[in-house]
């Protein structure tokens, strides 16, 4: 079972070396793309929790509130 | 614009383009719309071909060029009158056979490209911080400050950090004669491609890899027997240039047995095929001349075109349309760099192509292209390299294969290396052409003639294959090579791989489209005893990386077999089903598939 799993994620990191040409590269090289990718992921996500969800709070917030407003208001809903 | 197209043409285009209706009611709707019977759906199209006014209508659809399955559509029901234009050349002459082309293009879908393009971005990020941090210990000449750098600077990074990381799929020493096997000496590297070293064992392969078309490299047999017999007579140098002393009986007999074989008046022979395309085009040619050529022609012509400073125009691959569309721009412009307002018509004008593509597997519309050529006044130099002995019911090339005239080709070339297992080229074409160029091509003036043996195997193979040998053994290759070449092309494409090319084409480029599936596939197939080759960027488009495979009379079919097994549990692993096109899974039987029988 171990064994079977094992066997399955070493055939597909061997289908992902081929297609991302990693496969050919020597391995210090593999070693330091993927340094570099968790690098620019690592800064991606910290990005997007800092940065980008404290400038799109206030938005969907508003939003929220507003659509809150709405089904609380029972008679407006069908008119608008 | 009319006086103008006279100078080079002959009438519009129009006429001709009307021309072409089929009187073959399943498949009309599909021609004149220019789409194939799988209209808008699939990847594709259709069309057939008549050899006469050799116009197709339907072209291209969403990139797939002209791919049928369909084997309904044979030559006899295509053999109806025409109904409308192309008159007047038409009418004088029967009308001739047809021959369907069938050829496939499946493009890779956008996937594919998309991660090929990454990943190809990847590999050069690493190899530039690769280099970056630890400099190549590559040789450096000192004392050069100052000096431009000798080499192209991306051609060597290229070869560095692209190629050397899978070197050991190229450049394999063999030690034996590369029949349907051959013995390949194993080596070994031990840091990463810049060095390689020999382990002493050596490894028997199924040889898929040579160009052997119709099995003639040969150790033993009578061919072999010819070129030994030769070295006790002659030795195996001339000794001089045929100018010279250098032309012995051989070398007479030879040229008359090839001019014989082709069907034309004459023939003159070089001792290097390369050298032929090389050195006889500039003979052809001056400043002042048009040359228009493929954009997949060899090495060896586009190096001949460009030497005589002529004008050089590429068309697109095997696109008659747009070979049309450069003849007529250019025919209206005429010699560039006129003073103003000044029309000077062209010298001559030349298109050049060859047979089969030996890198796409293709093959040429000789027909239409013939009709090009005499509608335009233009010459045409036909590179029969890959297709002389390989194609045709009596292995006479392309130009058998569509039954043409060979006289209507106005330059034929070939080469005696893939299909007869010798060396040298020829070059054929009426008495004049050729006494031109017997006292003006620098190869006859300067370059030494073919060796003895060399050519004495090519006699050897030239007669058996005319019949002369008294058997038919040389019908038997023909046979065996396109049959052989149906049932692995089917095969394959049941498979679902993606291949490239003409259904009669011995050359069968499997598509991988990445570098690290090349290497992969290529060292598997090496380790399951099968010999192909890689070719990636420089040979072919960046994003087209394929497996070539060449298919020979020699191979049995039990080493097909074996060859298709192995290749399937390949393409498995690797992921190499990239088709998308509906798979036909009617068994395909050996003993059944139709070869020449039109
Ligand atoms: C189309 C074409 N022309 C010419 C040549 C050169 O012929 P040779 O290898 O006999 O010198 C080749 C060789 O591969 C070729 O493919």
């Amino acid at each position: 079972m171990v064994k079977g799993i094992v066997e399955f994620l070493n055939y597909w990191y061997f289908r992902y070396l081929l297609v991302t040409e990693l496969y050919m590269v020597e391995k210090w090289e593999r070693v330091m793309f993927h340094i570099v990718l968790l690098i620019i992921l690592s800064i991606l996500s910290l990005f997007n929790t800092t940065v980008v969800v404290s400038l799109v709070s206030p938005i969907t917030q508003s939003l929220f509130i507003q659509s809150d407003l709405q089904e609380g208001i029972p008679g407006v809903r069908g008119e608008l | 614009m009319e006086t103008r197209m006279e100078e080079g043409a002959g009438d519009t285009v129009t006429e001709l383009l009307n021309g072409v209706d089929f009187e073959n009611n399943t498949h009309q709707k599909g021609i004149s719309n220019g789409y194939g019977p799988y209209s808008g759906t699939l990847t594709n199209g259709y069309t057939c071909i008549n050899k006469k006014n050799g116009y197709t209508r339907g072209r291209r659809q969403n990139g797939h060029v002209l791919a049928s399955s369909d084997e309904e559509c044979t030559s006899k029901t295509m053999k109806g009158p025409i109904k409308n234009g192309y008159v007047k050349a038409a009418s004088e002459e029967p009308l001739p056979k047809t021959r369907i082309i069938k050829e496939s293009f499946e493009p890779p879908t956008l996937l594919t490209a998309a991660l090929t393009h990454i990943s190809f971005y990847i590999l050069m990020f690493l190899g530039y911080l690769s280099q970056a941090l630890f400099p190549p210990k590559v040789a450096k000449e000192k004392n050069r400050d100052g000096y431009s750098p000798l080499f192209d600077k991306f051609s060597s990074f290229y070869s560095m950090y692209v190629y050397r990381r899978i070197r050991d799929c190229w450049n394999y020493p063999i030690c034996s004669v590369p029949g349907n096997e051959v013995v390949l000496k194993d080596r070994v590297t031990r840091d990463n491609g810049w060095t390689f070293e020999f382990t002493g064992s050596k490894t028997k392969c199924i040889n898929l890899a040579s160009y052997n078309y119709l099995g003639f490299a040969e150790k033993s047999g009578p061919c072999a027997e010819a070129a030994i017999d030769s070295i006790y007579k002659y030795g195996v140098t001339t000794g001089g240039t045929r100018q010279q002393y250098g032309t012995c009986d051989l070398h007479v007999e030879l040229e008359k047995l090839t001019a014989e074989f082709l069907g034309v008046e004459d023939a003159i022979t070089f001792g290097m095929g390369f050298a032929t395309n090389a050195l006889n085009i500039p003979t052809l040619l001056s400043p002042g001349c048009l040359v228009i050529s493929d954009e997949k022609n060899h090495a060896s012509l586009i190096l001949g075109i460009r030497l005589p400073g002529a004008t050089v125009k590429v068309f697109k691959h095997n696109d008659v349309q747009h070979l049309e569309e450069i003849l007529r721009e250019n025919i209206y412009k005429g010699q560039p760099n006129q003073p103003k307002g000044a029309y000077k018509p062209w010298k001559k004008i030349l298109i050049v192509v060859e047979g089969v593509y030996s890198m796409e597997g293709t093959i040429v519309r000789l027909p239409e292209i013939i009709a090009l050529k005499k509608k335009y006044k233009a010459y045409l130099y036909l590179d029969e390299a890959h297709s002389i002995g390989a194609m045709g019911k009596h292995g006479r090339g392309i130009v058998d294969y569509f039954g043409c005239d060979p006289k209507e080709i106005d330059i034929l070339m070939g080469t005696f290396t893939k299909s007869f297992g010798s060396a040298g080229g020829y070059i054929a074409g009426t008495k004049e052409l050729i006494s031109f160029l017997r006292k003006n091509s620098f190869a006859s003036k300067h370059a030494w003639a073919m060796a003895p043996p060399v050519a004495a195997q090519i006699i050897a193979v030239l007669k058996i294959l005319m019949g002369k040998d008294g058997t038919n053994e040389g019908q038997k290759r023909i046979e065996t090579l396109a049959r052989n070449t149906r049932y692995f092309r089917k095969k394959i494409e049941q498979m679902g791989i993606i291949i490239h090319g003409n259904d009669d084409s011995p050359v069968v480029p499997i598509l991988v489209y990445l570098y690290s599936k090349i290497a992969a596939m290529v060292r598997i197939l090496i380790q399951e005893k099968i010999a192909t080759v890689g070719v990636g960027y420089p040979a072919t488009p960046l994003m087209e990386g394929r497996i070539r495979i060449c298919l020979s009379a020699a191979h049995t079919k039990e080493q097909l077999d074996y060859a298709l097994q192995v290749i399937e549990k390949v393409a498995n692993e690797l992921g190499l089903k990239y088709s998308r096109k509906p798979i036909n899974s009617e068994p395909i039987e050996y003993d059944k598939i139709k070869v020449y029988e039109d």
